[in-house]
Parts: structure tokens; C-alpha cells; sequence
């Protein structure tokens, strides 16, 4: 890949995810997949890909996706925000697992809160008139922590949590097809929530606000 | 003719019946010459005791013989694909022609700006057992089949959940009569449940589409799961589809009409090898582009038969056919396909006449077709004048068009600003009409009965 220029290695452009979405959808049994920047008549990006079909004989398909290129003084906007320290950080269990227990929960409020803390303790609660309901996810463990603020003065059992929309957080759930090798969840108490997924080669991170 | 008539019958009754009525009842449904003796008789008897009910049954089933019917049943299984020939034949129109015949039962399909067929039949073998009778005119003996015309969105529902229908249904009856108004659908479900539907019907003749399969150069069958999978390279937002075919391969793409335009919608190709057609046979290069829709259709009911499709086409303009050919039952859809004109770029006038001119309704050249009552034909009604036309040469109705000037202009205009952004418009806009471009000898819609005679070998649909 060569970007705009030497010192501006890099390439911004903009597309409609879902059409690249459903393109790469046609790629679930692929045997080889390219993915090219052309200029048909208008800026696209190219996925080539190459399927295996039952005769053993491959089949090529193309999807050509219009983008649109982002000039370089646009860049500035596009930088990867700062982000505060984190209160805790702590593993996150089975993403299957939390994301049935959060559509359950959906019925019941729209607000959720999570709170974790230092010793492996994730919680997920919610309130509504009638009831209050909680879930709780033990020994989970912490990554080693990386910020001043989560050894020094935090005790072990203090719960750090945060509010957020219920749905946002169902969505960055129902996202994740593949269970990531290491998920890291990150709290910033009562502003933020941060999720970093690892995957071999691949790393998510998803910011959620917290609720006003 | 002289019969005995008993006062009191014996208790068990007589075992033979009136002479006259066995005699007449043997000849056929449509021929009881002693009718007219049993009802003096069953006037002057009521219908006392034994006979006279025997006799009162006779004459109601004497009656049938005026009255076109049909009367079917199948299994679970047979409903799922029942069904699913329903839901195919959905994706074309709102309205279904159940069409009954010596060949089987025939569901039948237009739509509206008459660039999609469709039709089904599923031959007697396929059901538990299968009745039905043409009524007969009395007077002049003329045979006429059940016009029966049904919505769809009220046959549909009835055929939902076709996994679980096929699980719990166990017989499904269908029974109509031309003079009832409605189609009685019953089915008989596990645990001793029995769901019955009365759908009212409209008498309409059905459009049928004589199409020579064997006269197309171009025969691709292949299995539905091919297909399938390039379908689902295309957005529903894109209507059309660009088959390209050459003897070294198939590339199915999507139609670069629109997408120069707007460039916000994806462009997509897949190429497909000779090897994984079960049968290849090209005899003429060509690229035809037609609408996804009905082959999305088609591609439903052909999984659920397990049969290969076939398709046969030739020069873009003349329509294309999807066809199935299974024991038991077989499907044709007839799309039409988008030509190349030369002309349209001539002048802004014609191409905005030949643009609507696609989405025009024109009949078929049958000069019967205005008696029949029919609503598909509803919106030809109000473009007279085209039908003048089509007395003449099909293929020179570009000029004669143009000529004709104003009043197909006006009308046509009124129906664009009728609805302008409706669904059906923006389909059929770049359609080629199923009628228009295609000479009388390869492919005409006509009413059943009124066949134009071909001398060709038929084709689909003829009988």
C-alpha cells in the first residue's frame, strides 16, 4: 500500500459500511480475498474474491464498493481520540453468555450499569420500579495494571462503575461473531466505558459514554 | 319416456333407479335427459322417502355438470410445496389464476405491467386425488373451464409456516364450484384439528404465456444453489440483473443501467464455469438483463422440489424462461428482458415514448380480449389505442408510435403522473413488455380458450 505521501502513509476513505458488509458476506467459504482501491468512473474499493464451489474449480467474483477519499486536511478529525485512565480493568467473561443475559434484561430498563473491581468481580445491574435485578461474574481476573490511579488508591473491593444505554452496549454484543481471544473491559468511573477485543492478529476497541 | 313411479317404496328401496336417470347418468355429467322428468317428479312427490332423496341427489349431481369444478387433496408434504409454488407466484403479482385442467391443476400468475409469468401445474399424480369438470353450456355445448381468480394476500397466509404445516397437517382439501363464489381450503391438522378457509374468488379467464422453449440458442440448467448464491451478491435495492454468457462462461452481474448514474450502489459480478451447469448450451453470445425479483422466486420453489432450473434465452428483448421439470409437477416463469435500442438515444421525445412504451399495458393481438372481464386487464382499458397496433406489426411499433404522436403520448403521461414513485413504475420502466417486441410467432399472452391456432409444436401451457 503506498498512502498519500511519504509522510502521510496512509489513506482515509469513506464508505457505506453495510456495502461492504454484504460484499464480504459472499466471502464466508473464500478461498482467497483481495481487496483493491480503483478508480472506476468513481473511487472504489475492489473485494476480489475467489470461492471455492462444489466441482473444486474456483469462481471469481467481484463486488466494487464506491468510496468516497477523505482529503488530508479532514484527517485531523479522524484521530483516535484521547482517552482517560482507567478506574479498573478487568477481563470480561464470555461474551455469549453476557449478551443473553443483556437481552434479557433489555425488557426491563434501558439503563444499565456496570461495575467491576480489582478482584476479578464483574456485576451488571439494572433497576426498575418493581425490581432491581443483578448479575454477577466472579474470578475473572485483571490485566496488570498499566495506570497509576488503579493500584495506588483503590482497594481491591471498591466497585467502580459506570451507566450506560443498554442498547449500545446489546449492539457492541450482538457485533461480535467470533469469540475474541482476550477481551479487556476498562472503566472510567462514571464517564466511560472502554472494551479492548483481542484477536490474533486484530484488536477492537469500543468506547461507551456514560448516561447524564 | 315412461317410467313406474311407486307410491311407497319397499323398505331398502328399489335397487335400481329411474331407467331414465341411470341411462343419462352413465352418458356423462353434462348430458341427463330424463332431468327434466325428475324434477316434474320430485315437484310432485317432494322428496319423499327413499327414492325421492336418491333421486333429489341425482339431479344436484346433474346439475354439477353446468357448473365447472374442482376438487383436490393432498399430504403434508405435497401442501409444503404447494405452498412454496404459492409464495414463488407471489413475488410476481397480487393475484393467482387457479386454473384446473385434464393436465392437472395450473397456477397461474401475471403481473401487472405484464413483464413476468408465471405458471405451475402440478399434474393429477402429484395430488391424493384429483377431480374436476369443465362446465358445459347447454345451449350451444361450449366447454368452459373454473375462472377463478384469487387474491394473494389471502391465499398466502393460509400457506405460512410451510415447516410446520408440513409437520401437522395431514390431508389439505381443496374444493370449488364455479357457481359457489368461493374456494373452500381445508386442512386436517394432528390432534384431530380441522382449519377451514373460504376464499372468494373473482371469475376472470387466466392469461396464459406460449412460449417456444425449444426455438431459444441459449440452454443453461443448473442446480438452484448456484444461483442462489450469486442472487445474494445483489442488494434488493437493485431490481436488475446482467446475464452475460459466452461458450467459454457465465457471468452474472449487476445491470450497469442505473448504478452510472447514482454512484452509491455496488457493483457486483460473479463468473461461473461450462463445468458447473448440468447442461450448457450456447449457441449465441448475448447479455440479457431482467429482474431479480422473480428469479428470487423461482429460486425458493426450486429448492424445495430438489429440481435443476433450467433456463432459456436468447438476444436481449425477447423474453427469457426459468423453467422446472419434475415428474410430478412443472414451472415456467417467462421474464421479459431489457432490449437494446439503437433508437432510444435519437431524440429527448422518443426516448421518454420508448421509456414509457416499456411499462405500457398492451394486449395481445386477440381482438376477443376486450369482452373478457378481467382486472389484470383493468389497466389496459385506458391505452385503447395500442391495441390497433398490435393488428400490425409488432416488431415496427417504434415508428408506428412515434407516428401515432399525442393521444398514446397524453395517456401514457397520465398514467406516469398516477403514480410516480410507485414500486411497480420504476420495475417495469426498463422492462421490455412481454407483448411488444416479440413477433406473434414466438411468444403471445392469449386467454385460454381463444388460442390463436400455431402451427408450431406448443411449447408451455398449450393445450
Amino acid at each position: 500500500m503506498e498512502g498519500v505521501s511519504e509522510d502521510n502513509n496512509a489513506i482515509y476513505v469513506e464508505l457505506a459500511a453495510e456495502n461492504l458488509s454484504r460484499a464480504l458476506k459472499t466471502a464466508q467459504n473464500a478461498r482467497a480475498l483481495k481487496v483493491k482501491l480503483t478508480n472506476k468512473h468513481f473511487p472504489c474499493l475492489t473485494v476480489s474474491i475467489e470461492l471455492v464451489s462444489v466441482s473444486s474449480s474456483s469462481r471469481m467474483v467481484t463486488h466494487d464498493i464506491p468510496v468516497k477519499v477523505i482529503p488530508r486536511k479532514l484527517w485531523r478529525n479522524l484521530q483516535e481520540p484521547t482517552v482517560p485512565d482507567s478506574d479498573v480493568s478487568i477481563y470480561l467473561p464470555v461474551l455469549k453468555t453476557m449478551k443473553s443475559v443483556v437481552e434479557k434484561m433489555k425488557n426491563i430498563s434501558n439503563q444499565l450499569i456496570i461495575e467491576a473491581n480489582l478482584n476479578g468481580d464483574l456485576n451488571l445491574k439494572i433497576e426498575s420500579e418493581l425490581v432491581c435485578v443483578t448479575t454477577h461474574f466472579k474470578d475473572l481476573g485483571n490485566p496488570p495494571s498499566t495506570s497509576e490511579n488503579e493500584s495506588e488508591d483503590r482497594s481491591p473491593e471498591q466497585m467502580a462503575e459506570v451507566q450506560v444505554d443498554i442498547r449500545k452496549f446489546l449492539q457492541f454484543l450482538a457485533g461480535q461473531q467470533v469469540n475474541p481471544t482476550r477481551g479487556v473491559c476498562k472503566i472510567v468511573s462514571h464517564k466511560m466505558v472502554h472494551f479492548d477485543l483481542l484477536h490474533e492478529d486484530v484488536s477492537l476497541q469500543y468506547f461507551i459514554p456514560a448516561l447524564s | 319416456m315412461k317410467t313406474e313411479v311407486h307410491k311407497r317404496p319397499r323398505y331398502g328401496g328399489p335397487p335400481r333407479l329411474f331407467p331414465a336417470v341411470t341411462r343419462s347418468y352413465f352418458r356423462g355429467w353434462s348430458e341427463v335427459e330424463g332431468r327434466e322428468e325428475i324434477s316434474k317428479l320430485l315437484k310432485a312427490r317432494a322428496t319423499s322417502g327413499n327414492l325421492g332423496r336418491r333421486v333429489a341427489a341425482l339431479l344436484r349431481l346433474s346439475l354439477l355438470g353446468r357448473t365447472a369444478m374442482l376438487k383436490c387433496g393432498m399430504s403434508g408434504s405435497q401442501v409444503k410445496v404447494f405452498g412454496k409454488a404459492i409464495q414463488a407466484l407471489s413475488r410476481i403479482s397480487d393475484e393467482l389464476w387457479l386454473d384446473p385442467s385434464e393436465k392437472g391443476l395450473a397456477l397461474r400468475s401475471v403481473n401487472s405491467c405484464r413483464s413476468a409469468y408465471g405458471c405451475v401445474l402440478f399434474s393429477p399424480v402429484f395430488f391424493q386425488h384429483y377431480q374436476w369438470s369443465a362446465s358445459v353450456d347447454m345451449n350451444n355445448g361450449t366447454k368452459s373451464n373454473l375462472n377463478c381468480k384469487l387474491g394473494i394476500k389471502s391465499i398466502l397466509p393460509i400457506f405460512r409456516c410451510l415447516n410446520s404445516l408440513e409437520r401437522n397437517v395431514e390431508m389439505c382439501k381443496i374444493f370449488t364450484r364455479s357457481d359457489k363464489c368461493k374456494v373452500v381450503i381445508q386442512l386436517f391438522c394432528r390432534h384431530g384439528i380441522k382449519k377451514t378457509h373460504n376464499v372468494c374468488f373473482q371469475e376472470s379467464q387466466p392469461l396464459q404465456v406460449i412460449f417456444e422453449k425449444d426455438t431459444c440458442s441459449n440452454t443453461l440448467m443448473i442446480q438452484p444453489r448456484v444461483l442462489a448464491e450469486a442472487i445474494v451478491l445483489f442488494t434488493s435495492s437493485q431490481e436488475e440483473v446482467t446475464l452475460a454468457v459466452t461458450p467459454l462462461e457465465v457471468c452474472i452481474k449487476s445491470s450497469t443501467e442505473e448504478s452510472m448514474d447514482l454512484n452509491s450502489s455496488v457493483y457486483s459480478e460473479m463468473f461461473v464455469g461450462p463445468h458447473e451447469f448440468e447442461f450448457f448450451q450456447i449457441g449465441v453470445d448475448t447479455e440479457i438483463t431482467f429482474c431479480c425479483k422473480e428469479l428470487k422466486g423461482m429460486l425458493i420453489f426450486s429448492e424445495a422440489t430438489h429440481a435443476p432450473i433450467t433456463m432459456h434465452f436468447d438476444f436481449p428483448g425477447k423474453p427469457m424462461a426459468l423453467s422446472i421439470d419434475h415428474m410430478l409437477l412443472e414451472a415456467n416463469f417467462v421474464l421479459a428482458t431489457l432490449a437494446d435500442e439503437p433508437s432510444r438515444a435519437s431524440s429527448p421525445q422518443s426516448l421518454c415514448l420508448s421509456q414509457k412504451r416499456k411499462r405500457s399495458d398492451l394486449p395481445c393481438s386477440n381482438s376477443k380480449v376486450g369482452k373478457k372481464d378481467s382486472k389484470a386487464m383493468e389497466s389496459i382499458s385506458r391505452k385503447v389505442a395500442p391495441r390497433k397496433l398490435y393488428a400490425d406489426e409488432i416488431l415496427s411499433n417504434i415508428s408506428a408510435l412515434e407516428n401515432s404522436g399525442s393521444p398514446i403520448m397524453k395517456r401514457v403521461n397520465s398514467d406516469t403522473e398516477e403514480e410516480p414513485g410507485s414500486p411497480s413504475l420504476r420495475k417495469c420502466k426498463a422492462k421490455k413488455n412481454l407483448m411488444e417486441v416479440m413477433p406473434k410467432s414466438y411468444f403471445c399472452i392469449s386467454d385460454i380458450e381463444h388460442l390463436p391456432p400455431l402451427s408450431k409444436k406448443p411449447g408451455f401451457g398449450v393445450e
